[in-house]
């Protein structure tokens, strides 16, 4: 008997996935740092504080990785650093990130802390190491979700 | 703690290739156990297989057992996947001694591949971007280009190496690949090409950067004292090291000194019992040019900053101070994640049974290192071979 045939479909398009999606999930009900976004919604840009020993912890942390402590605190870093070392994407960029390439990245000195974060308004050529940057909240347009980053 | 050895490995040519991930593990299977005697899979009793990111560019996950299966070994005594991103492969040779060298068994394989080309490279690049501390780092597309894209920088700013220098980094890899039928690049490049080729990250360009390859590679261990019992030229597992400080790129010890790194070497002579000047061979891991420069400082074949003077003045070729990356290294062979640990090991092994083309042989060579960076270079995993 000859073998019988159909013709079989997928999507077309698939939305991107949540774990393709980098800007991490901000709500109570998902994280314990959500206080985090709530400030940067504020234009604050915080991070957390041990009360045990004084270690100024990034990324903000549940738990002190100095003392195993859970008495923390939120602090305000301010809104201005000092670029450390940067780069621009010119290709290479991942999924939901290519629509913006070129971009640049950089490393911002604040205080004991070297955050990584996009600096924007800018090209390669117009950075300095050394230079002042300012902090910029991005806000996804979807679902409000807010990123901290630096601009020139 | 018994001695190890090696006593056979396979591989698969490097590159983008037409085949599926298990069918590059059958090919190195293959090729693993044509390549020792009075052995066969059934006498396999640990299987270590190095795997990056399976389940993210093959969408499969529980993979030591589909590499059992596919080579008909069956373990009795141990059985896992290892993933240390870039060092994967040589997670999973770590393992496969400590199996040995600890008497838990006899016979153990550490296998390592990767089939990292995708229809959607993008894809490939969004896999790439969950390495560093994905919410906090990659949220920024910080993947490994732009990271050592900024080592460089600073490592220009700090220093003064050139870019000039770091070509020369992949213009002496290169030219060992084309002696190496297994290597992705086949082709010299010069200078003026490296310098020329597409920016990527700047300072790093295209030919700064190791590629994206499909690869798998076997080695087959088992007890120093049993293993002329299947080779007469064993290589010998003399040492290790391994050190890792912090995660994310904020909490790295340092941007332009590899601390992590120095700690790893430190341990690995130690327990090899060897001193830097017994190195004959050193299979780096050169993921970007900077990188290779930055590990001629922290080995300590030249005081730090002067990475880039040292290849300058030729000490990393053969007959120069040291002998680096004569196989090709990573930016000349591909770099298969899971396999690249294995394809050094296998090398060097090739080297010290003399079984590699006179222009990239390193003559009587004794003691060997082999050494993986993953992550933001916050991991360094070393092993230290010797032929006797
Ligand atoms: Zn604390």
């Amino acid at each position: 008997m000859k073998a019988s045939r159909e013709k079989i479909t997928q999507p077309d398009k698939i939305d991107l996935p949540q774990m393709l999606d980098f800007y991490p999930l901000q709500d109570e009900k998902d994280t314990r740092i959500s206080q985090f976004f709530k400030n940067l919604k504020t234009g604050q840009l915080t991070t957390t504080k041990c009360k045990t020993c004084g270690s100024v912890l990034w990324p903000p942390r549940v738990v002190c990785s100095g003392c195993m402590s859970e008495e923390l605190e939120w602090v305000n870093l301010g809104t201005e650093g000092e670029l450390y070392a940067f780069t621009e994407m010119k290709a290479g960029a991942p999924l939901g990130f290519e629509k913006d390439v070129p971009f640049c990245i950089g490393l911002v000195k604040i205080g004991s802390l070297l955050i990584s974060s996009r600096i924007d308004e800018a090209r390669y050529e117009d950075l300095k190491i050394g230079q002042r940057v300012h902090l910029k909240v991005v806000e996804l347009e979807d679902d409000g979700r807010v990123f901290y980053r630096f601009k020139v | 703690m018994r001695k190890v050895a090696v006593i056979g490995g396979g591989a698969t040519r490097c590159g983008k290739r037409e085949a599926t991930w298990r069918e590059l593990v059958q090919e190195a299977g293959k090729a693993m156990f044509d390549s020792v005697e009075n052995l066969s899979p059934k006498d396999v009793e640990a299987l270590l297989v190095g795997a990056a990111q399976p389940e993210r560019f093959t969408f499969q996950v529980h993979v030591a057992p589909l590499v059992a299966e596919c080579l008909g070994i069956t373990p009795t005594k141990v059985i896992a996947t290892t993933e240390l991103m870039c060092a994967s492969g040589q997670a999973a040779l770590r393992y496969a001694w400590a199996c040995i060298s600890s008497g838990i068994c006899d016979v153990a394989v550490a296998f390592g591949v990767e089939k990292m080309y995708m229809r959607n490279m993008a894809e490939a690049q969004t896999n790439m971007t969950c390495v560093l501390d994905r919410e906090w780092d990659g949220v920024n597309a910080m993947s490994a280009p732009p990271f050592f894209a900024m080592t460089a920088q600073r490592h220009i700013h700090e220093f003064g190496t050139t870019e000039e220098q770091m070509a020369m980094v992949s213009v002496k890899n290169h030219h060992y690949s084309t002696m190496n039928p297994l290597a992705q690049f086949q082709k010299e490049v010069s200078i003026e090409k490296v310098l020329q080729s597409f920016m990527i990250a700047p300072p790093l360009k295209l030919f700064d950067c190791s590629g994206i390859t499909d690869g798998a590679a076997g080695v087959i261990l088992v007890p120093a004292e049993n293993a002329t019992k299947y080779t007469d030229s064993p290589m010998l597992i003399a040492g290790s090291g391994q050190a890792n400080i912090g995660n994310a790129v904020a909490n790295l010890a340092s941007i332009s000194e590899w601390i992590p790194l120095k700690l790893a070497v430190k341990e690995a002579l130690r327990s090899a019992k060897v001193s830097l000047a017994d190195i004959d061979i050193a299979e780096l891991h050169d993921c970007f040019t900077i990188s290779e420069i930055m590990e001629y400082e922290a080995f300590g074949w030249c005081e730090r900053g002067k990475g880039g003077k040292f290849i300058e003045d030729g000490g990393p070729y053969i007959g120069g101070t040291i002998a680096v990356n004569p196989r090709g290294g990573l930016l000349g062979c591909g770099h298969p994640l899971g396999a690249t640990a294995i394809l050094q090991s296998i090398d060097i092994m090739n080297q010290f049974q003399s079984e590699v083309p006179n222009g990239r042989l390193v003559k009587d060579a004794d003691v060997a290192v082999a050494h993986n960076l993953s992550g933001a270079a916050n991991v360094h995993s070393l092993m230290v071979y010797s032929r006797r």
